[in-house]
């Protein structure tokens, strides 16, 4: 029997990460329109947040291009993210396939976040297309300093986590509701306002933000994109990484307690 | 043959919200926490011998899902032991998923959007199969299976036979001692049912894989198995050869005869009774205890012109039927 050294539980993950973006791939239509549809939004973003700042130097303390350049890098992270099939777990336990998942010699969740990590890997082309359509308009800059985008590059890497780790815990309802797709509904929406996707967290209303910064979401995509354009510095840097690391390692422990919920409930009721 | 699989006691109950019909019965289930109590499998107990091809039959609803289930390890026992291949299966499961392979014949565990050589790979990386092994293995399987044809095709593609030779390959890619086939055959036409049983019959007796197989086509049962455990209600109504099964329940044998030349139906015997007949065909019983199947062709042929005369083999589907209609279970 292998060993089980960390390099063989990498080994043994390929085939499902390779899984994931080859089944993104494989639709190849799904992922034009996807590249189709971010271009449109990524255009329409840079022209209609220009029309909205024109007049305004600065809204909110923030302006016009950081504005832009930060709708269209968020729709392009969200695109890679995010997309509507957040994992392929509900599928597998409505179609019972699951019981098989679990006879695996790797554990169900590194199954699926190996899969997860393949998923985004595919979708890596959706987003490329949105910044290049950024970039083209003159909607996109870069990070002020060599320091900020290497703070970035951990940031958005604790944010990534962040998201997998939260997409598979919802999906995990599936365990004890079959018809998850409200809740999905309702995730998608909430997770894309709260982490700053759809609107910069700086324009949210006084009351509002104490309670967004109190939430995982915001560490998902506003954190890094705040790094990004250069407004965190010094402790307030590091303040944001340890708070997006504590996100991940508060966020992987739950995701081990509802698995462990999970199993009871398969092994126990028969799924 | 040492025992590679050992179910002692075992039992399996399920509790469920208890829904009493009437008004709102919907809604008062949302409060009551009224529940009940169901036993699936009831403290059975079988030994399967390592390199043995077994039959677990029953009706639908029987409990042989509950227990290939706790078999596997997806379910945790209310009470009893079960040991395969020296191990519990649900206290580790992730150990135990090297030595079983499982076929659930009405659902995949191949990956719907890739073409099928991708779930072959995937299960290649997951058991940590080194490239060597996995090309020779893949290559005998193709060769048996006839992959070769829709090894490319995603799975969402495949028929149903195709499907199901996948993902039998799938479950024995990484070699496992142990094989569960839970209906393989079902929905299958005569061509691929055929080619399912021969690779069954190729993995047991060539690589020494104790194969546990459920299924309702007695044809899969008397070309594999030569044991059987058969179970209803929870219990075992029957563990034991199938021949002598057949012996046990079928008491009377059947012998056919046809005729041009004359009316069957006018046909008689002293040592057996007429069930029917028509003009070129009769149908006879006797008890084959008392009297000997040469003495009954005799009698027939030399009194009467025949131009065919066959003896039906007892047939299991009968036995079968037979059997869960008096379910009554033995004691034991």
């Amino acid at each position: 029997m292998p060993v089980d050294t960390l390099s063989t539980r990498l080994t043994g993950l390929r085939g499902l990460y390779r899984a994931g973006y080859r089944s993104v791939l494989v639709y190849r239509a799904d992922l034009l329109f996807g590249i189709a549809g971010l271009v449109i939004q990524a255009t329409l973003t840079v022209v209609v947040w220009r029309v909205l700042y024109d007049g305004h130097d600065e809204v909110a303390g923030v302006g016009a291009s950081t504005a832009v350049a930060y709708a269209v890098l968020a729709a392009c992270i969200q695109s890679i993210l995010m997309p509507w099939q957040f994992s392929s777990l509900p599928l597998r336990v409505l179609r019972g396939q699951i019981g098989v998942d679990m006879m695996r010699p790797r554990s169900l969740i590194s199954q699926n976040l190996a899969q997860a990590a393949g998923t985004m890997v595919g979708r890596l082309p959706v987003g490329a297309a949105g910044l290049l359509t950024g970039l083209a308009l003159g909607g996109v800059k870069a990070p002020h300093t060599l320091p900020d985008l290497l703070a970035w590059v951990v940031s958005m890497v604790l944010g990534i986590a962040n998201v997998m780790i939260i997409n598979l815990l919802v999906s995990m309802i599936a365990f004890w509701t079959v018809e998850i797709g409200g809740i999905m509904i309702l995730y998608r929406f909430g997770s894309a306002f709260l982490s700053g996707a759809l609107i910069p967290l700086w324009f949210m209303p006084g009351w509002l933000q104490p309670i967004i910064s109190w939430l995982p979401f915001q560490a998902q995509i506003y954190a890094p994109l705040s790094i990004w354009f250069g407004t965190r510095h010094g402790v307030d840097l590091l303040g944001t990484l340890a708070l997006q690391l504590g996100w991940v390692l508060v966020l992987f422990v739950l995701l081990q307690l509802v698995w462990r919920r999970a199993v009871h409930k398969v092994v126990v009721f028969g799924g | 043959m040492p025992p590679i699989i050992e179910v002692s006691d075992l039992t399996k109950e399920f509790t469920r919200p208890d829904v009493r019909p009437g008004r709102f019965a919907g809604t008062r289930s949302l409060f009551t926490r009224a529940r009940k109590v169901t036993t699936a499998v009831d403290g059975i107990s079988f030994q399967i011998g390592e390199g043995e091809l077994i039959g677990f039959l029953g009706p639908n609803g029987a409990g042989k899902s509950t227990t290939i289930k706790m078999l596997t390890g997806i379910l945790v026992p209310t009470s009893g032991t079960v040991t395969v291949a020296g191990q519990v299966p649900w206290r580790d499961r992730r150990r135990n998923a090297r030595s079983i392979g499982a076929v659930f014949g009405q659902r995949t565990q191949l990956w719907y959007d890739l073409p099928l050589r991708d779930s072959f790979e995937i299960i290649r990386d997951l058991y940590s199969m080194d490239p060597a092994t996995y090309r020779t293995r893949l290559g005998e399987f193709t060769e048996i299976l006839d992959l070769d044809e829709f090894i490319d095709t995603p799975v969402r593609s495949l028929s149903l036979g195709q499907r199901m030779r996948g993902d039998l390959v799938a479950a024995m890619l990484y070699a496992p001692p142990i094989l569960y086939l839970d209906e393989p055959t079902v929905g299958l036409d005569v061509v691929a049912k055929g080619k399912i049983r021969e690779f069954v019959a190729e993995i047991n007796a060539g690589r020494r894989t104790t194969v546990i197989l459920t299924t309702h086509d007695m044809d899969d049962v008397e070309r594999l198995c030569r044991r059987v455990v058969i179970i209803d209600h929870g219990k075992i109504l029957y563990e034991g050869d199938v021949e002598m099964l057949k012996a046990q329940y079928v008491t009377s044998r059947d012998i056919v005869v046809h005729c041009t030349d004359f009316d069957a139906t006018t046909i008689t015997s002293p040592f057996a009774q007429v069930v029917s007949a028509d003009a070129f065909k009769a149908t006879l019983r006797f008890d084959p205890e008392r009297t000997a199947v040469p003495k009954v062709v005799h009698d027939l042929t030399s009194r009467y012109p025949i131009t065919d005369l066959s003896v039906l083999e007892p047939d299991l589907e009968d036995v079968i039927r037979q059997l869960y209609t008096e379910r009554t279970p033995n004691a034991r």
